[in-house]
């Protein structure tokens, strides 16, 4: 793969005893949407305001274009946008006078490209700051980043305010980035979305990032959910180890939903065709399940992908 | 009936609410407050004991300077230490009283709507009128205590010529004058549309009311009736004790306190009742950076500053005849020393008057340098300056842009209300005093302006949740200038803050020596300020 535009390695982050960063290690490719998901206080967020140098690490090291996010923070910020989760506006500033201004801060000018983003994400850029929504001001810093032509695109749960008409616009402004080549880091709880537009995914919990890849790759890993009926009793089936989460149907005789290790599928098949399968449906990990399976890693295991 | 009860339910429940969480600060007021009474109280005998320094203090004060600060001095021999002591502190505490006011009125209603508060308490069960009622059941609660305390503060003391009587209508106009200026702000607080204009707002009336009674004061007391801020003048106190302006106060409070909530009533929350303009659709040109940002959002404040401190120096001015007239104030003097030295007297006692004016305008110009500067971490925790952060700006063009923009807000507010008061003292005198003269009292109290400047910024990014402590500067320094002088407080007190370490200009010459490293110690001051501020983590939320 290309270099890396964001190296990350065992970044850590202390707000007095607490502990918000334990160990962050990812990279970014250049030419890649990398989506960053886990629950609510993970650390999503204070890893990417430390990324932009707005909070000091205590230990380990992040890079952006090779240049620290600490001590070149405005060399780094001249090639990149961002918008965060929550943006926050000037009262007595109008939306359109917020865009020109943030545009004007990366070294750029309102374009015909800004007019366009402004019409397709139907912003009124006359109303004043403090009348809009939470959407809305979501919103001017989305116009604002998609019209800046930056090398990085940090995108930090960037859909919580929008309508699913803007979100699927938003989705298909950043799959144009992805076309052009950019790169672009996408924080989100949304799995749909990630699992849509991402190449490769980190996972975050409690402050650690648990996993990174491709999708195909976590799969991989994964486990399969499998629902099937077959004239034979399926009682053996629940014993195997490498079968998970093993529920019979409470009406019908045989039948049964479990979840597999996907490395086991086989033998599985095997044993199952030996019992004659009357029907089967058998459906790959969503990115959900395996989100659920990192979350609930302690204690309840098998459970997971119910 | 139904409808009333249910429009103000649960306020009880706000009203404990709001005690527990707003105790802390009210005991800082009371403290605040009610000490400097029981303790200014406590000296008076001392300071004002013997029948040779009583005739020296009533002298001054029937002078016009004395009079435009403290209200006309109308008590009729013989004096005592107490009717001084009302003379005196009246007025001050009435102003102070009436800025704690308009702290906790802006604070408890349009604050918590800005804040999106008051929305997640309305969505409960609580009426819509609960809120601004509490909040000013709560407001009426700590004025009738510090006012109370201050009664019991004052027979304490034990002064001179002290009466219960006199005492309560001494704490408890407080409390009726506190209790009005909190309407007013609870009504300024419904019409506009943040707590920000809010609080101008109210201190615009406060400060056009103050300017008002000081002119009429030096003019024609009788006319004092009419500027609202001078009923608290007419209480004549220790002497015959009227209680009547008290109850003109609680009348007044009540009429605007129930037109607020008439108002408070019939408009959205969050919103004002007057509409918020559209904007433009592209920013101008000039809007291009941090620092024209900052000028764009300080615009109208800045240019209300600009203007007010002219008019204050104005008002001040306006009186400069009557102030440097000693054939008037003091005939029997004017008669000894003869006409050519009446005229050169005159010329001292304005410009000693005019330095007095001068450290009134240097501690109100550090108040927009002040808030100019506490906006950095305002902004920041508001969220507003993460995308600036993000955008390539550095953290010293930030920092920067706004020691900037509060120098030269606090620059030009002080130079500006010292040319209204020498433009307009000039018209009224026989003989104008060059303006370069005047001027002398900014050179002198700039430097104190800028070190003032570079202790804010040193809290602003040492201590940044404590960063209201620097609000202590401005109050102390006024406190033991205004003051200080009648209370004869030691040096070393009235060196406490910046304002003190400067010599008396314009009346004096500059201090060269003092300036310059005053001065300095203003740049060293920011200088760290930065360094502290470059390797913090920035709050967000």
């Amino acid at each position: 793969m290309a270099q890396a535009v964001v190296q990350i390695s065992h970044l850590q982050k202390n707000f007095g005893k607490f502990q918000a960063l334990k160990d962050i290690t990812f990279d970014v490719h250049s030419g890649e949407v990398f989506g960053f998901i886990g629950p609510n206080g993970a650390g999503k967020s204070t890893t990417i305001r430390a990324l932009l140098g707005i909070l000091k690490t205590n230990g380990g090291q992040a890079t952006i274009f090779g240049q620290d996010v600490w001590k070149d923070a405005v060399a780094i910020h001249q090639r990149i946008a961002y918008v965060p989760g929550d943006v926050y506006l000037w009262p007595n500033l109008s939306g359109g006078e917020a865009i020109d201004l943030f545009l004007k801060l990366s070294g750029q000018k309102h374009s015909a490209r800004t007019d366009a983003l402004i019409k397709l994400f139907d912003l009124d850029v006359k109303k004043k700051c403090r009348s809009y929504s939470k959407g809305n001001r979501q919103k001017v810093a989305l116009i604002a980043a998609f019209s800046t032509a930056a090398d990085l695109y940090i995108f930090d749960e960037p859909t919580s305010g929008l309508d699913p008409l803007m979100e699927e616009i938003f989705q298909h402004q950043v799959l144009q980035l992805k076309e052009a080549g950019k790169s672009v880091l996408l924080s989100s709880h949304i799995l749909s979305e990630v699992e849509r537009m991402c190449d490769r995914i980190g996972i975050i919990r409690a402050g650690e990032i648990v996993e990174t890849g491709s999708l195909a790759d976590m799969r991989k890993l994964s486990r399969t959910n499998i629902t099937v009926q077959t004239t034979d009793a399926l009682d053996d089936i629940a014993q195997l180890p490498t079968v998970h989460g093993f529920q019979a149907a409470a009406k019908i005789a045989n039948k049964a939903s479990f979840a597999v290790d996907s490395e086991a599928l086989g033998t599985i098949m095997t044993t199952l065709s030996a019992k004659h399968i009357i029907s089967l449906q058998s459906t790959p990990p969503t990115l959900e399940d395996l989100f659920m399976r990192y979350y609930n890693q302690e204690g309840a295991d098998g459970n997971a992908q119910e | 009936m139904a409808m009333r009860k249910n429009s103000f339910a649960k306020t009880g429940l706000l009203l404990r609410f709001y005690l527990r969480r707003d105790w802390l600060k009210i005991l800082v007021w009371l403290i605040g407050l009610a000490g400097l009474m029981a303790a200014a109280a406590g000296k008076f005998d001392t300071l004002y004991g013997d029948a040779k320094s009583m005739a020296s203090i009533s002298t001054t004060l029937k002078s016009p300077a004395m009079v435009s600060m403290f209200g006309p001095f109308t008590a009729a021999k013989p004096y005592t230490s107490a009717i001084i002591y009302a003379a005196e502190m009246m007025v001050f505490m009435g102003l102070f009283t009436a800025m704690m006011n308009i702290y906790f009125a802006v604070k408890n209603s349009r604050n918590e709507e800005d804040n999106g508060v008051a929305e997640l308490v309305s969505a409960h069960a609580v009426g819509r009128g609960s809120q601004l009622l509490a909040a000013t059941i709560e407001i009426i609660l700590i004025n009738l205590i510090i006012g109370c305390v201050e009664a019991l503060g004052l027979q304490a003391s034990g002064m001179t010529g002290i009466s219960a009587n006199g005492s309560w209508l001494f704490g408890l106009s407080l409390a009726a004058f506190g209790i009005m200026f909190a309407a007013i702000s609870l009504l300024c607080a419904q019409i506009v549309s943040s707590a920000r204009s809010a609080t101008m707002l109210s201190y615009g009336v406060l400060g056009i009311l103050y300017v008002a009674r000081m002119a009429t004061d030096v003019k024609n007391p009788d006319l004092t009736w009419w500027t609202i801020f001078g009923w608290i003048e007419k209480l004549d106190v220790y002497h015959d004790n009227h209680w009547a302006p008290l109850l003109l106060m609680l009348g007044f409070a009540i009429i605007v306190g129930a037109f607020a909530f008439f108002i408070a009533g019939r408009r959205d929350v969050g919103s004002g009742i007057l509409p918020t303009a559209r904007g433009r659709r592209n920013a101008s040109l000039f809007l291009a950076g941090p620092f024209s940002l900052l000028a764009r959002l300080e615009r109208t404040s800045t240019i209300v500053w600009l203007l007010g401190l002219f008019l204050l120096g104005a008002s001040y001015g306006s009186i400069f005849g009557n102030v440097g007239d000693l054939m008037k104030t003091n005939p029997t003097m004017a008669r000894l020393i003869g006409h050519a030295a009446v005229a050169s007297a005159n010329r001292v006692v304005v410009l000693s008057f005019a330095s007095t004016l001068t450290i009134i305008f240097a501690v109100v110009a550090s108040i927009p340098a002040m808030m100019t500067i506490l906006r950095l971490n305002t902004d920041e925790r508001k969220g507003y300056l993460e995308q600036l952060h993000a955008r390539g700006v550095s953290r010293l063009r930030i920092f920067g842009t706004h020691m900037l923009f509060a120098t030269l807000v606090g620059t030009a507010t002080l130079v500006l209300g010292i040319i209204g008061m020498g433009i307009a003292g000039n018209a009224t005198l026989a003989h104008p005093i060059d303006l370069s003269r005047y001027l002398r009292g900014f050179v002198g109290y700039w430097p104190a302006l800028f070190v003032i400047i570079g202790i804010t910024a040193l809290i602003v990014s040492l201590v940044p949740r404590l960063q209201s402590l620097a609000w202590l500067l401005p109050v102390y320094g006024f406190f033991s200038l205004y003051l200080g002088e009648l209370l004869n407080l030691p040096e070393w007190a009235q060196k406490l803050s910046p304002y003190g370490w400067v010599n008396q200009v314009p009346l004096k010459t500059i201090d060269w020596s003092t300036a310059g490293w005053m001065t300095g110690l203003g740049f060293i001051l920011i200088i760290i300020a930065y360094i502290i501020y470059r390797h913090r983590d920035l709050k967000i939320n």
